[in-house]
């Protein structure tokens, strides 16, 4: 039995005031708890983080709720939020009830680091603003401009992480090669803010989107395309909230469109069985399951296989809702659940649309010591594998 | 003048109900019925809560008063085309299939014992299989055999034909459509389970053990596919314990929206039905609340010391793919438990769609945002009647379809 606590209706009120609108609509019947992809891991913070009660705690004002390894837990990934039977934004309300704790000034110290590099560097990846744009060097990539139709908005990740550039340097090879009309604006962009948001600075989100919503604005931006499906999210649904109005799509949407109307082909070959895991923030968050997969099976040769999990039941990486930064234990990894199950499946590449799924699935891959057998590859990154020629 | 006639559509327990009520008052009534038998689905329920006896009695009571009243007349097989004019003065178009078996027959079954054919029972929700010509259930009425033309190879198989030792089976029999004229209407086309594959993260139509309410009375059912003995269908093994999962798409906002009232009362029944076979089983319900209104409280709280009542809806639900033993996420709620319960099959407990949400009345008609026909704007003469109107278990359906029958007796006698 857990003890008795005080009920705070003051600090209901506040948690809802900062955002969780919904949280009265729960009637506690747990489908969130059950259908949460902590309960197929075990594991301290597995045992102390219940959703469901996350949700009581905060209907009663009552504490608890602000352990870290309660309230910092949840990787918003979105399985609770699609199927819960009363509408409950539980992201929101997970996220209102970390602002009630960050706005103090508590976020945890693993976290600093990443909210003062953010305020500083514009990225949480502690790299200098000057060099966002060095990943682009040699590839001639024209400004955006009036006459262009896209921005090319590339994630901080793939920005500053030397594996990562890998992504964004293959979309820009894909979006030449369909002859899409884009530019950038790199250099001057900071961090879409989309999980720090979720981590409940919501003072610092504001500002970093309101420093891209100007610089949008001032450029004349209308469409961007993204290459990480967070910043697809932030674009399509936190920045309206700040009057940032602007047509967004991941870079598999559009390639997936051109392909239908033939203005993109794979030349080459690879004859690989392929495993695609969708990403939570491309899946369920914004619905885009088709597209990625059409990608994949236009490759000659290329056998497209299902994980256990899949489309809307996918299984979160773990690098959500700011998860992304947390030291959690081997053993207890979403993505070694991936990686096995991929294994198990006989795929030879594990296929991915996703920044945060690549950084989660990569340290996966090594650390069950599968990079043998089990290629981790970003959707791009297999594309371009396919158009080369072989070596 | 006013037609004298009423239109009954659907000839299960409600539309059956309003044609006796309504002939014995002294209208004609015409009752018109798609599938080839009357009484719809109570016909494939097992036992009626609370009082746990079979439905057939009923029915066969009610069959009889049809059978003695000669003024109702019965159309099965049958579906309505269209509907013209106004109260007291209606023009319908039903539509008869054919059956391709006359009067003559005498339900002997030699010719399903020929039939090189085989389809998924739907009576049996495809548990089993039956012949391309079939009798649809042992206490069919009118009890004729029947062959479904999806299937059937026709006259160049003519197997059944030959065998036939009554001049029963005519293959070259067409749909036939015709006009009646009557002054009311009682529309009772009744209720489909809801789809619970919808319900993807508990796996029905993926795991074999996974069954719906539904299926578990013609499993529990003597005239069913194992003729009574609850087993798993993948593996036909004893059950040493089963989980009936509450509000499988019921009351909520992905789903059904609604309570559909009935699934709490039809599990506790469903629960004895597992205990009188297996005493030793270990039958659990999981729920949200548990709804067994008004005296049903006295039959909950006599079956629930019998059984695991566990408050927590179910997560997901698992399959070990050699056993086919289910393993079910949830958590207790008066517990704070997370427990993993293993099981070897899970019934679910789906709720009750309106036949309306699928076909409607061909006739204008207002319904509400889940496809029943709305209670408040209804045109006069025509009258919704049992599970299209509300969800309803089966005494409150014949209720409901009484006082159908009065408003429809009152349109034919306004003018």
């Amino acid at each position: 039995m857990d003890e008795v606590k005080e009920v705070s209706l003051e600090m209901r009120d506040y948690i809802v005031s900062s955002g969780a609108d919904t949280l009265s609509l729960c009637m506690q019947c747990g489908l969130c708890t059950n259908l949460c992809p902590y309960r197929l891991v075990t594991g301290e913070v597995s045992e102390a983080f219940n959703i469901r009660k996350m949700q009581r705690l905060g209907q009663l004002g009552l504490e608890g709720f602000e352990e870290e390894n309660i309230l910092f837990a949840c990787v918003t990934c979105g399985m609770c939020l699609v199927n819960c039977p009363r509408e409950v934004e539980i992201i929101n309300n997970v996220r209102s009830m970390r602002n009630t704790t960050v706005a103090a000034g508590f976020l945890p110290g693993g976290l600093r680091p990443i909210a003062g590099s953010l305020h500083a560097n514009g990225n949480p990846w502690a790299g200098e603003q000057e060099k966002r744009a060095k990943w682009q060097d040699g590839l001639d990539i024209p400004a955006f401009s009036e006459e262009t139709e896209y921005l090319l908005y590339v994630c901080c990740t793939s920005c500053y992480d030397t594996r990562s550039q890998k992504i964004a340097k293959s979309v820009v090879k894909l979006l030449k090669q369909a002859g899409v009309s884009f530019g950038v604006l790199t250099s001057d962009e900071v961090c879409c803010g989309e999980s720090i948001r979720k981590l409940g600075d919501e003072e610092l989100f504001t500002k970093l989107a309101q420093s891209n919503i100007q610089l949008f604005n001032s450029k004349g931006v209308k469409k961007i395309i993204t290459t990480s499906p967070h910043c697809l999210f932030s674009f399509k649904k936190d920045y309206p909230e700040l009057g940032g109005n602007f047509e967004a799509v991941h870079y598999t949407e559009l390639l997936g469109d051109l392909l239908k109307e033939g203005k993109l082909s794979i030349p080459g070959e690879l004859a690989k069985k392929v495993a695609f895991h969708d990403p939570c923030y491309l899946g369920r968050h914004n619905e885009v399951y088709d597209a990625p997969r059409e990608l994949l099976q236009a490759v000659p040769g290329a056998e497209l296989l299902e994980l256990g999990r899949t489309k809307n039941k996918s299984l979160c990486c773990g690098g959500g809702g700011g998860r992304v930064w947390a030291e959690v234990p081997f053993g207890e990894r979403f993505g070694e659940l991936r990686i096995t199950d991929a294994v198990d499946k006989k795929a030879d590449i594990l296929v991915t649309a996703c920044p945060y799924c690549i950084t989660m699935l990569d340290d996966a891959c090594s650390g069950l010591e599968k990079g043998d057998v089990l290629e981790v590859m970003e959707l791009s990154e297999f594309l371009c594998a396919a158009s080369q020629p072989k070596v | 003048m006013a037609f004298k006639s009423i239109l009954v559509v659907g000839g299960g327990i409600s539309g059956v109900t309003a044609a006796v009520e309504a002939s014995e008052a002294g209208n004609e009534v015409y009752l018109v019925e798609k599938e080839s038998y009357l009484g719809g689905k109570v016909t494939q329920i097992n036992q009626y809560f609370p009082k746990l006896c079979p439905p057939n009695c009923g029915l066969e009571i009610n069959f009889k008063r049809i059978k003695q009243n000669p003024l109702i007349r019965v159309f099965t097989l049958s579906e309505i085309e269209s509907i013209e004019g106004q109260e007291g003065d209606f023009t319908v178009t039903v539509k008869s299939n054919p059956r391709y078996v006359n009067q003559n027959c005498t339900a002997c079954g030699k010719c399903a014992e020929v039939c090189p054919v085989e389809r998924p029972n739907d009576f049996n929700y495809g548990v089993d299989k039956t012949g391309a010509i079939y009798k649809a259930h042992e206490f069919a009425f009118p009890m004729k055999y029947v062959i479904d033309d999806k299937v059937c190879l026709g006259a160049e198989c003519g197997k059944c034909v030959s065998v036939c030792e009554y001049d029963a089976i005519e293959l070259d029999m067409t749909p036939k459509s015709f006009k009646v004229n009557v002054g009311s209407i009682v529309w009772a086309t009744g209720w489909d389970p809801y789809d619970a594959t919808k319900v993807d993260y508990y796996g029905f139509g993926q795991y074999p053990n996974v069954i719906t309410n539904v299926m578990m009375e013609r499993l529990a059912a003597s005239n069913g596919p194992t003729g009574g003995k609850i087993v798993r269908p993948s593996d036909g093994k004893e059950v040493k314990s089963i989980a009936f999962v509450q509000c499988a798409g019921s009351r909520d906002e992905n789903h059904l929206t609604y309570c559909s009232g009935v699934c709490c009362m039809a599990s506790l029944k469903q629960s004895t039905y597992v205990k009188s076979q297996y005493p030793d089983a270990k039958v659990s319900m999981f729920y949200i609340d548990v709804r067994a209104m008004g005296k049903h409280e006295e039959f909950y709280l006599k079956v629930q010391d019998d059984i695991n009542m566990i408050k927590g809806k179910v997560g997901e639900i698992t399959e070990d793919p050699l056993t086919h033993d289910l393993t079910i996420q949830v958590e207790n709620q008066l517990t704070g438990e997370n427990m993993k319960e293993k099981v070897d099959m899970v019934v679910l407990a789906t709720g009750m769609v309106p036949a309306t949400a699928r076909t409607k009345i061909p006739f204008e008609t207002t319904y509400d945002e889940d496809g029943f026909i709305a209670s408040d704007s209804q045109k006069p003469g025509i009258y919704g009647a049992g599970c299209v109107k509300k969800p309803l278990d089966v005494a409150s359906s014949v209720k409901d379809s009484t006082a159908a029958a009065l408003k429809a007796i009152q349109s034919t006698v306004r003018r």
